[in-house]
């Protein structure tokens, strides 16, 4: 009998195995689909589709600092810097083949669901011009605060999903397998819950896990989801750091992790294991945020497989309204017992980014803590002023460490 | 108000409409409602009473939208979001809001958060034009918007009610493409400014009112003296502010004999059928007119059109009018540009942003641009 594989051993089995499939994709007669990261891939799983997203791809080349070079070939093209550097970074791959990994197969189509954002369509866009492979867009409206308008956005939305099936048997000339996508559904709904149960445990003093453990975590939902190994891989993590847990061991030892931070967007790839180390040095641990909650589906396998995929797609917080968002944040702000917070304002991420002076302003008021703004980019490093970001942290932990000790004097 | 304005008077109230349509709404006691451009139909808002305007930015300095929305996003959002924060918001006793893009749906958010008292609705155009159910959805979301007013104002419209609007809102656009018509054949008839000012001005006041003046203008137009000495062009984008960038075109003759604009052609195509169900009619036309949010441009569609466009006013160049920081345009533009210059035809991006001061490099470059397509010096 084998030896059980850690979390980490089995996130590097699957990945490659996963990569190793796509290569060969069509020597075993399946088609490669390029999926937003949020988006309906259950699908594509269930029709053998093998979904590739080149946003990951784009962050294995921006966290490996390959951002200035990738993004710079594609401003050379015409494009300007103010695009989302993920794109920037693709279009730079596709251009000069560059990457630290072993790159992407081509795509045979492209899923585009604007519930995370309009940039992954106009990117997508780009690449179907230059290779000619079908853009099938699921058009997600703003979730909306009103429960009619809801129904109706769920029913429309469910419409699309039909006519993704159409496209998709029209595309491989093969019947959609209902039956598969419910056993599918089933695996994701399971990886899902157990993917929450994992962030959840930021909730433990000391925290077993920062974000940075999450936004590491959290790469098998976004392009496993929808099989038995994603359900395995999540179980073993969540037992890893259950065990963590038990024997009281944090990202800091419990007495020195004064502040629990919340940080609203996706992270400065670049700088990530930097702010780790930098944060923990004044007793800082960022815990979550709703960037890495959006892979934590709510599917209910009682209903009709296409009403809750489209019911839990068009939720997601990138396509919430701000007053939901800010109700998502309170609830985790309560639930993990945050004490501080990192509003990034992120240039290449405008559809989530543009939320944020409003979600600050309201988030403040609501809990009483300060924010921590600061304005950057997630991949390229010329927006990134490293000594500013710097002085700003020192700064916001000297606030919070006076407000703390006048709450103490009081 | 507007019944009888001189074409000067029309370039006026278009630099600024708001004093006349805060005296208009004081006269008249009826209502306001604001939409940013995109999409809405506003014979329906016309239908329950209200006067529908559409928000196309100040030139006003920016005192508090940058901090709700940072200098990377569209300079005509962050504008329009001014205009009402700080300048007209108090003209306004609504708001329909379309969401066609990333920028528009925070938009709408930040818009409702910021005018609780207010009514603030949104309408959620399609991003996905192409199968049947982005039909299904314009026709959900028209019946949603009347059934929003309906609920605001306590008061139900009929058929015959938004037959009404929708004749005359026809009215406006005929005569509007009529007087197009004219400035093609004979550009010294109107200037370029004078022109696109009237359509600003018909999108944003009553036009029941301004049809009158549309009527006496066009009648009035000179078309017998003959143009000499004018070079076409046809101009692409989404709008073009500051006006003062028309007067680089009228000062050394530069006509524009066809456009793809929002607050041109895009909008001059929004004629209603009249005859059947009104909102089968407005469906059908979000499907027939050229989209207002670039969300959905098919750069290769987008291009056969321009060229189509070209070749069929005989122009000897585009003029691409790009918005800072309009990122939907921005993924397109290097291929359309590309895919232009390969066809060989002269084309030039002017790139523009509201409340933008000076226009002197935009005039250097436009010039030189100019004398190359003229084969000589202006």
């Amino acid at each position: 009998m084998s030896e059980k594989l850690s979390s980490k051993q089995l996130s590097k089995k699957i990945t490659e195995e996963y990569m190793e499939e796509a290569f060969h994709a069509h020597e075993k007669g399946k088609l490669i689909g390029y999926s937003t990261a949020i988006s309906p891939v259950e699908i594509f799983v269930a029709h053998d589709i093998i979904p590739i997203y080149p946003e990951n791809h784009a962050v294995a080349n921006l966290t490996a600092k390959k951002g200035v070079e990738l993004c710079s070939v594609v401003e050379g093209m015409g494009y300007t810097n103010h695009l989302c550097a993920y794109a920037r970074s693709d279009l730079g791959y596709r251009k000069t083949g560059l990457t630290v990994t072993k790159g992407i197969p081509d795509p045979d189509l492209f899923l585009a669901c604007n519930a995370q954002c309009f940039t992954l369509t106009k990117w997508f866009q780009v690449l179907s011009r230059q290779n000619g492979a079908p853009v099938f867009v699921f058009d997600t409206p703003e979730y909306v605060m009103n429960k009619k308008a809801r129904e109706e956005i769920v029913k429309y939305c469910v419409l699309q999903l039909k006519e993704l099936i159409s496209f998709l048997e029209e595309v491989t000339k093969k019947k959609f397998d209902y039956d598969r996508l419910k056993e599918v559904m089933k695996y994701s709904a399971q990886s899902s819950i157990l993917y929450k149960k994992f962030l959840d445990m930021a909730q433990y003093k000391p925290s077993p896990i920062s974000i940075f453990d999450a936004l590491i975590g959290m790469a098998i939902a976004v392009y496993r989801r929808g099989t038995q190994e994603c359900v395995d891989y999540y179980q073993t993590l969540c037992d890893e750091i259950q065990a963590k847990v038990d024997q009281g061991i944090g990202v800091l030892p419990k007495e020195k992790e004064k502040y629990r931070l919340y940080w609203e967007n996706l992270p400065v790839w670049f700088k990530f294991s930097d702010h780790a180390k930098l944060l923990g040095s004044y007793g800082g641990v960022i815990l979550t945020s709703l960037y890495v909650h959006a892979w934590s589906l709510e599917l209910d396998l009682d209903k009709d497989p296409l009403v809750t995929l489209a019911e839990n797609y068009v939720s997601r917080f990138s396509n919430s309204t701000i007053e939901d968002r800010v109700d998502m944040a309170m609830d985790l702000f309560k639930k993990y017992d945050m004490n501080g917070m990192i509003m990034f304002m992120n240039r290449s991420c405008k559809a989530v980014s543009f939320a944020v002076p409003t979600l600050k302003d309201i988030l403040t008021k609501k809990t009483g803590i300060p924010a921590l703004v600061f304005e950057s980019d997630m991949g390229d490093q010329r927006f990134y002023a490293e000594s500013q970001v710097r002085t700003r942290i020192e700064a916001y932990f000297e606030t919070l460490d006076r407000l703390q000790g006048s709450k103490s004097a009081a | 108000m507007w019944d009888n304005l001189s074409l000067k008077e029309v370039v006026e109230y278009a630099n600024d409409p708001y004093p006349s349509i805060r005296k208009w709404a004081k006269d008249t006691g009826k209502k306001v409602v604001g939409s940013t451009i995109a999409d809405v139909p506003e014979e329906i808002v016309h239908a329950f009473g209200f006067l529908p305007v559409a928000l196309i930015g100040t030139q006003k300095p920016l005192k508090k939208a940058p901090a709700k929305l940072p200098d990377n996003a569209c300079s005509l959002a962050r504008s329009n979001l001014e205009l009402v924060m700080s300048y007209e918001g108090d003209l306004f006793d609504g708001f329909v809001l379309p969401q066609v893009c990333d920028t528009t749906q925070h938009l709408s958010d930040i818009w409702r958060i910021n005018f609780p008292e207010k009514y603030v609705e949104s309408f959620l155009a399609p991003r996905q034009a192409d199968r049947p159910s982005a039909r299904y959805w314009v026709k959900e979301e028209i019946e949603r918007l009347i059934a929003s007013l309906s609920n605001w104002t306590g008061r139900t419209i009929q058929d015959k009610d938004l037959l009404e609007s929708i004749k005359i809102y026809n009215e406006s656009k005929t005569l509007l493409a009529q007087i197009y018509e004219i400035k093609r054949k004979n550009p010294a008839a109107i200037t370029n400014k004078e022109f696109f000012a009237l359509i600003k001005l018909s999108m944003q006041v009553d036009k029941a009112e301004l049809n009158k003046s549309l009527k006496k203008i066009k009648d009035n137009l000179d078309t017998k003296t003959k143009a000499e000495g004018y070079t076409d062009v046809i101009m692409v984008g989404i709008t073009c502010d500051p006006p003062e960038i028309f007067d680089l075109f009228d000062e050394i003759k530069i006509n524009i004999a066809g456009d793809s604009l929002i607050t041109g052609t895009r909008y001059l195509q929004g004629i209603v059928p009249e005859n059947g169900g009104p909102v089968d009619a407005l469906t059908a036309r979000h499907f027939r007119r050229g989209f207002y949010s670039p969300i959905h441009d098919d750069v290769f569609r987008n291009f056969e059109e321009v060229k189509a466009l070209y070749k069929a006013t005989n122009a000897k160049a585009i003029v691409y009018v790009h918005i800072e920081f309009c990122e939907s345009e921005e993924y397109d533009l290097p291929d359309l540009k590309n895919m232009i210059r390969k066809e060989g035809i002269p084309m030039h991006v002017v790139d523009t942003e509201y409340q933008t001061t000076s226009l002197s490099h935009v005039r250097t470059r436009l010039q030189a641009f100019f004398e190359s397509l003229k084969g000589g010096s202006l």
